[in-house]
């Protein structure tokens, strides 16, 4: 049904591949914003621990300030951390004399610039080295960030602030605390490297879910497809099981067209079955009728005529009657025959029927296992017919065997008769062509099994039998 | 020898029944399948032809139910559907023969003469008891190679009792045997038709069994 084809959406065309990538881009979006959110934020607030601490030091620094006579700054007792004794141990401070306020108003610029001494006092941890300071004159008080450069070349954050001593309050001193940026970048760098680990560990973890998840999710559609197989192989009639509910009305909604089928392929053949009976009684009468008023000589002509014209309608409606039924069945999925009870029924007729003539009816090889991938009543009908024929011409053996020839059903049907010359065995495949006009049946039998077998994709011929006489070779879809 | 015709087709029934008579049967009919039934279930019957679609009762059914009861007798099918399966359904329950609708009346008496023969043990369609002869196929009677005129139910004795060559028949037996059901039957008038046979038989061919019945004795 081309025509039928649903449009294809875009995107790749597995469903399992669809959910995956689409769980896997969610998953990969989320823990890339994640670790942004968890990295600015763990930053955050190192950088505020980092600034709390310069300002506890600047506070312990101004605590300890104290002014002498002269106006020189010093600190009444050492801060308490060593790291400020060690040099270039990336923590330091550092008093500037930023001027005479009161002076440098009175005495103009010349005071001004003398009173600005940076680097009064410093801690033993810068060693000889002076902070350079941005030239930014803060108010009293305020507390100003930068970064600059510490003695040993790494950058340095710093905070600073000017005051002004209880003792001395024209003097301005600004008092500065400084530390490494890296004590800040480091913590977080580590953080950050911790968390990228631990993010990806759990985006691995999500996305192996994920395809756990999908292949768990999908492996209904597997037990679909494996039942749509046995309906196809003819293995099934439906298709089997309880499915979730998202497919379930899916697979409902097939078995009820299956059945359908199945019921419009049955019930065209009781048709079909009733409409033969119902013309062929009739058929008899007429015919025998005919046949009995075939002395008198001005009816003789008649009665041939109506003789032939039954025999001839007969022929069509059996002929007719083989074929719409397999047409009917050909496309029908689910359809399975198994070879052996159909063989063992022909031949049990034909022991029967030929009891009389001492025929010996054999079935030589047939495999429990070999179906045919169709409708039992054609079946029958082919073998039927084949089986029927050999009977009729054997002298007093008839041999049949069916084998599985590399996927395809074949069946030999030998009889050990007359045989038939080379010339004429395509010829009796033709409908109405009797090999000998003197034993009973319609000429069609053989008509109807090459029929009924190439609707089916199969081959039906006839060759030279071991026994001596005709073998029969039919080959048709082997049911698995 | 007596048949007995199971078609529901009242024209396709008299059909049977005329050949067969002009053929030297004794036959009855039924029109339905439970008719027939009983009658094949009671009555002694040499062959049966039986349809296969009847009303009432079915053909398949009578059939197994002949069988399950014991009734042997020879039963030719005839189908209209053609299908095999419904020949080897056929088959399966008990029939000998089938014929599939239409067909001649001459292959009909062929399968029927054969059944009967089939069933009575005999291969050949001329019966022989010595120098007497008796073909099926012709109904022709002949002592050493002279036909002889029999009527038919000096025909239907003679036929049953050369079926049954060397066993003793009894007058009941052929009594059953030779005459239709509807038939006014007397077994004194066996003993005419015996009598009869006996004049134009060579003598000694039909024995009287004291007490049991008759039997035809094969010299040689």
């Amino acid at each position: 049904m081309p025509g039928l084809r649903p449009a294809v959406s875009p995107g790749p065309r597995s469903l399992r591949l669809r959910l995956f990538a689409g769980t896997l881009v969610w998953v990969v979006l989320t823990v890339v914003v994640a670790g942004w959110a968890l990295g600015r934020l763990f930053a955050e607030h190192v950088e505020r621990q980092f600034q709390t601490e310069l300002v506890t030091h600047l506070n312990q620094l101004a605590a300890q300030l104290a002014v002498d006579a002269e106006g020189r700054p010093g600190l009444r007792t050492a801060l308490s951390d060593p790291r400020f004794a060690r040099p270039y141990s990336g923590l330091y401070w550092q008093i500037d004399r930023v001027g005479e306020e009161g002076a440098a108003a009175a005495e103009g610029g010349a005071a001004a610039a003398e009173g600005g001494r940076p680097g009064v006092l410093r801690s033993r941890s810068l060693w000889d080295v002076v902070l350079a300071v941005p030239g930014d004159r803060p108010a009293d008080g305020e507390l100003h960030a930068h970064t600059t450069q510490g003695p040993d070349g790494a950058p340095l954050r710093m905070i600073e602030q000017v005051l002004r001593p209880a003792e001395r309050p024209e003097l301005a001193l600004r008092v500065i605390v400084a530390a490494n940026a890296a004590l800040v970048a480091e913590p977080v760098a580590r953080f950050q490297r911790l968390l990228a680990i631990a993010l990806a560990l759990l985006a691995a973890g999500l996305a192996l879910a994920a395809l756990f998840q999908v292949r768990v999710g999908l492996r209904p559609l597997a037990h679909l497809r494996d039942g749509l197989a046995a309906v196809r192989d003819g293995r099934s009639h439906a298709i089997d099981g309880r499915f979730p509910s998202e497919i379930q009305p899916l697979v409902e909604e097939f078995n009820a067209v299956l059945a359908r089928n199945a019921e419009i392929v049955a019930r065209a053949r009781t048709h079909a079955g009733n409409l033969a009976h119902a013309v062929k009684t009739p058929l008899t009468v007429l015919a025998n009728a005919a046949a009995q008023t075939a002395d008198d000589a001005p009816a003789a002509e008649l009665s041939r005529l109506v003789g032939e014209q039954v025999a001839l309608a007969r022929s069509q409606v059996d002929y007719h009657l083989a074929r719409s039924r397999a047409a009917a069945a050909v496309d029908v999925p689910g359809l399975r025959t198994p070879l052996r009870p159909v063989l063992e029924g022909l031949l049990r007729l034909m022991d029967k029927v030929h009891a009389g003539r001492g025929l010996q009816v054999s079935l030589s090889a047939c495999a429990d296992g070999l179906a045919f991938r169709g409708e039992a009543q054609d079946l029958q009908e082919m073998l039927g017919n084949l089986i029927d024929n050999a009977c009729k011409w054997a002298a007093g053996r008839v041999e049949v065997r069916a084998v599985d020839d590399a996927g395809v059903l074949q069946v030999c049907i030998d009889d050990d008769g007359p045989g038939l010359p080379a010339a004429a065995r395509e010829a009796v495949f033709a409908r109405g062509v009797r090999a000998d006009e003197n034993t009973p049946g319609s000429g069609l039998g053989l008509a109807i099994v090459r029929d009924l077998a190439e609707l089916y994709g199969g081959e039906v011929d006839l060759r030279d039998a071991p026994l001596g006489g005709t073998r029969a070779l039919l080959r048709l879809p082997l049911a698995r | 020898m007596r048949i007995l015709i199971v078609e529901d087709e009242p024209t396709l029934c008299a059909q049977l029944a005329t050949t067969l008579q002009a053929a030297g049967y004794a036959v009855d009919t039924a029109a339905n399948g439970r008719d027939g039934g009983y009658m094949g279930e009671v009555e002694a019957y040499d062959a049966v032809v039986l349809d296969l679609g009847l009303p009432l009762v079915d053909g398949l059914t009578v059939l197994k139910r002949w069988r399950a009861l014991g009734r042997a007798m020879p039963v030719l099918i005839l189908t209209a559907r053609g299908d095999w399966h419904e020949k080897v359904a056929g088959i399966d329950a008990g029939a000998d023969d089938y014929l599939t609708k239409p067909f001649h009346m001459e292959e009909l008496l062929a399968r029927i003469r054969a059944l009967i023969r089939r069933a009575a043990g005999q291969a050949s369609a001329e019966l022989v008891c010595g120098p007497l002869a008796l073909d099926t196929r012709s109904g022709r009677v002949s002592v050493g190679g002279q036909p002889v005129s029999l009527t038919s139910h000096e025909f239907r004795v003679l036929a049953y009792l050369i079926h049954h060559a060397g066993e003793v028949v009894s007058r009941t037996e052929l009594t059953e045997h030779i005459y239709a059901q509807d038939y006014d039957r007397d077994s004194n008038t066996i003993e005419v038709f015996v009598a009869r046979l006996r004049k134009k038989l060579p003598a000694g061919l039909i024995e009287t069994v004291r007490g049991l019945g008759y039997r035809l004795t094969c010299p040689g």
